[in-house]
């Protein structure tokens, strides 16, 4: 190889091929998804964030949340995503369209949470979800920052979290979120994808006995 | 042709310094040692994060150091910081001895270089007080993006001077890939920016860009940079031509075509179309043709020797067995066992520090005397340095790499609960961060060792220390 002008025009031209391959031609398949209208129900899917939700991402989005949580859920058969309860049907790109900032994550040292909200038989409240922010569990460290521990002057808040054992705070002071840890929750809260997408359903599997018999949702991790 | 670059036998006692000892040498000196402190630092917050891991409530009263931003740190730190310095500054050096002619347009690289570490420390910041974006190797804040693109053109102008101006029309192995890199930062950071950050594609587009990003910027930049080095390297301290360096070229076109395919490897089994995982997994898998050409050529620097080869061998191994493991990973069967788990942290780390690291290393060992004009301050450090760092790595990669298949293994089966997980990884965990340490003190020895140098009298003749 000589010249100069080839080793760019070469670069140059394999860095394009790669941009228009998955760049371009993902954005021509997908780009221009729209929410789909069940006539049924009257109304379309997947709704729009609240803005406190939609405020709630962007704290999940720099404390790195994603980090240890993925938003997304495998096909029945791949991984053990729908037999944990995470969700009842694969994740499909028209989730995500309203979504300001996705995040798919890319590890999963805590739990799923495409359908946090939706989960079955039981979904956190948003008092477990503040107190599980503030306390930590397991793996997940507290976010207790997010927090404030004030004095009670007069009576308790109404937003004051209700703990019991370690959590509790000494007599005359009490938790109460900050505007960060209402919103993020409010995002958490958001997370419902139990609205069933046509093609959520694709063809069926190659390997029945994989995928032809879903486990029914354990909901084991709810509340994890 | 060829022998015009190989037959040169560089035996350490005939170094000479680069004629060049004006601004072209104090730029370069400059960005060496910014990012010898960008890798000590970024050395410790791999350690912060690391810990963390096992044991969560670590710092995690700390804003922010919480986990999600610690790793962030640390990874900007370590590619933004530490190859954005180091790697460039490298780059730069191997085109200008390539071209004969000392560093032009300083100027604009010095100034560059100034911004590129504002920048990354103003982006550090902007991580630690909520300005993270939470893509993988961007994590930086918008708004630093620009001004880091904008110092990176100007340091990169004095790498397109070099080659542009190139006595010999020949040109070799490392100016391909030093050139490469140069100009392919550029556009992928721009169009990631821009399609992420500026004005975020719709919906899953973001993580198809963000994989292709990630992955891109990995094979077509941090890998390239390294190789660079590795093939300026090895051919002048083993003394004799490559073998199979007919092949190079293909080896390099293979690189550059494939290297953006492969980033959909991460998006198996989600909710991104299935084609862009099944492209991804193909081209990882031709991709391997790269790893065996590179192996092929560079294969005279296992016969050891100089502490410079022995930094670019275990780095050469690295990259071919983590190219072998990539591939392997990328297929379905494979993935649904290491998908999500501390596997995957085990090859970008393995990759990250074994492969590309151990090269610039290397080939750090062989310039620095070279510019500074002074031979390594300590030998023992040196050693040490070596050492340390390939124990660390292994240590981690065996670490985390097992803790991955406990954990995807735990995952896959539905009744295994999160704490009793994090239980089964606990010692592999810990394990992780007895290599960070490793890891952060080899870093320092080297740190040390390259202030110390740079601090002692420069030498005359003598340059029997030089590696």
């Amino acid at each position: 190889m000589k010249s100069g002008a080839l080793l760019f025009l070469g670069v140059a031209a394999a860095f394009g091929l790669s941009f228009a391959g998955i760049v371009i031609g993902s954005n021509a398949q997908l780009g221009r998804q729209a929410p789909f209208y069940d006539d049924s129900e009257g109304a379309s899917f997947p709704a729009r964030l609240p803005g406190s939700a939609a405020a709630g991402q962007l704290a999940y989005r720099d404390l790195g949340c994603a980090s240890c949580h993925t938003q997304q859920v495998r096909r029945a058969g791949f991984g053990s995503d729908v037999d944990r309860g995470w969700g009842d049907r694969q994740s499909v790109a028209r989730d995500y369209i309203y979504q300001p900032y996705v995040q798919l994550g890319w590890s999963r040292t805590g739990p799923d949470l495409t359908n946090i909200a939706g989960r079955k038989p039981s979904a956190p409240d948003a008092g477990d979800l503040m107190r599980l922010l503030y306390g930590g569990q397991g793996g997940m460290p507290a976010y207790s920052f997010l927090f404030e521990d004030r004095k009670i002057v007069g009576q308790v808040s109404d937003d004051a979290l209700k703990l019991t054992g370690r959590l509790e705070p000494p007599p005359g002071r009490q938790i109460v979120p900050t505007d960060r840890a209402r919103e993020l929750v409010d995002y958490l809260l958001s997370l419902n994808t139990t609205y069933d997408y046509p093609e959520a359903h694709p063809a069926p599997a190659v390997h029945p006995a994989a995928e032809a018999h879903p486990a029914p949702a354990s909901g084991g991790e709810a509340k994890k | 042709m060829i022998s015009a670059e190989t037959h040169s036998p560089a035996a350490p006692a005939a170094v000479r310094p680069d004629s060049d000892s004006g601004p072209g040498r104090c730029v370069l000196l400059f960005m060496l040692g910014s990012g010898m402190l960008w890798l000590v630092l970024s050395a410790i917050l791999a350690l912060i994060s690391s810990i963390q891991v096992h044991s969560p409530e670590f710092l995690a009263d700390c804003a922010f150091l919480t986990h999600g931003r610690a790793q962030a740190l640390a990874e900007t730190a370590f590619v933004y910081g530490w190859i954005g310095n180091c790697g460039l500054a490298l780059a730069l050096w191997i085109l200008c001895r390539l071209a004969g002619e000392p560093l032009r347009a300083s100027k604009w690289a010095g100034t560059g270089a100034i911004f590129w570490n504002l920048g990354a420390a103003i982006g550090l910041a902007g991580i630690a007080f909520g300005g993270m974006t939470a893509i993988p190797m961007l994590e930086l804040p918008r708004f630093v993006q620009p001004l880091l693109l904008a110092s990176y053109a100007a340091v990169a102008l004095a790498g397109v001077a070099a080659w542009t101006g190139r006595r010999r029309e020949v040109m070799f192995a490392s100016h391909w890939y030093a050139v490469g890199a140069l100009f392919l930062f550029p556009w992928l950071f721009s169009v990631a920016q821009v399609m992420l950050l500026w004005f975020p594609v719709r919906g899953v587009l973001q993580a198809v860009v963000a994989g292709w990003f990630a992955q891109g910027l990995w094979t077509l930049w941090i890998a390239p940079l390294a190789l660079a080095g590795a093939y300026y390297v090895v051919p002048r301290v083993a003394g004799m031509v490559l073998p199979a360096y007919d092949t190079a070229a293909l080896g390099f076109w293979c690189l550059i075509l494939l290297g953006g395919w492969t980033g959909g490897r991460h998006l198996i089994g989600g909710p991104a179309p299935a084609w862009i995982a099944t492209v991804a997994i193909g081209a990882a898998v031709v991709l391997l043709f790269h790893y065996i050409v590179v192996f092929a050529n560079l294969r005279p620097g296992f016969a050891g020797g100089a502490t410079s080869l022995r930094f670019i061998s275990f780095g050469v191994a690295a990259y071919v067995l983590g190219g072998l493991v990539d591939a392997i990973t990328a297929l379905r069967g494979v993935a649904v066992l290491t998908q999500f788990t501390h596997f995957d942290e085990a090859q970008r780390q393995f990759a990250l520090h074994g492969a590309a690291t151990m090269m610039l290393f290397g080939t750090l060992y062989f310039a620095l005397p070279r510019i500074a004009g002074r031979s390594w301050a300590s030998r023992g450090l040196v050693r040490g340095h070596f050492a340390l760092y390939a124990l660390g790595v292994l240590l981690l990669a065996v670490c985390l790499g097992t803790a991955g298949c406990i954990q995807g293994d735990a995952l896959n089966d539905p009744k295994a609960a999160f704490a009793d997980i994090a239980i089964m990884t606990r010692g592999w965990l810990l394990g992780a961060t007895a290599a960070q340490i490793l890891l952060l003190a080899a870093d320092i020895f080297l740190a040390v060792n390259f202030f110390t140098t740079l601090a002692s009298a420069p030498e005359g003749g003598d340059r029997e220390g030089a590696p």
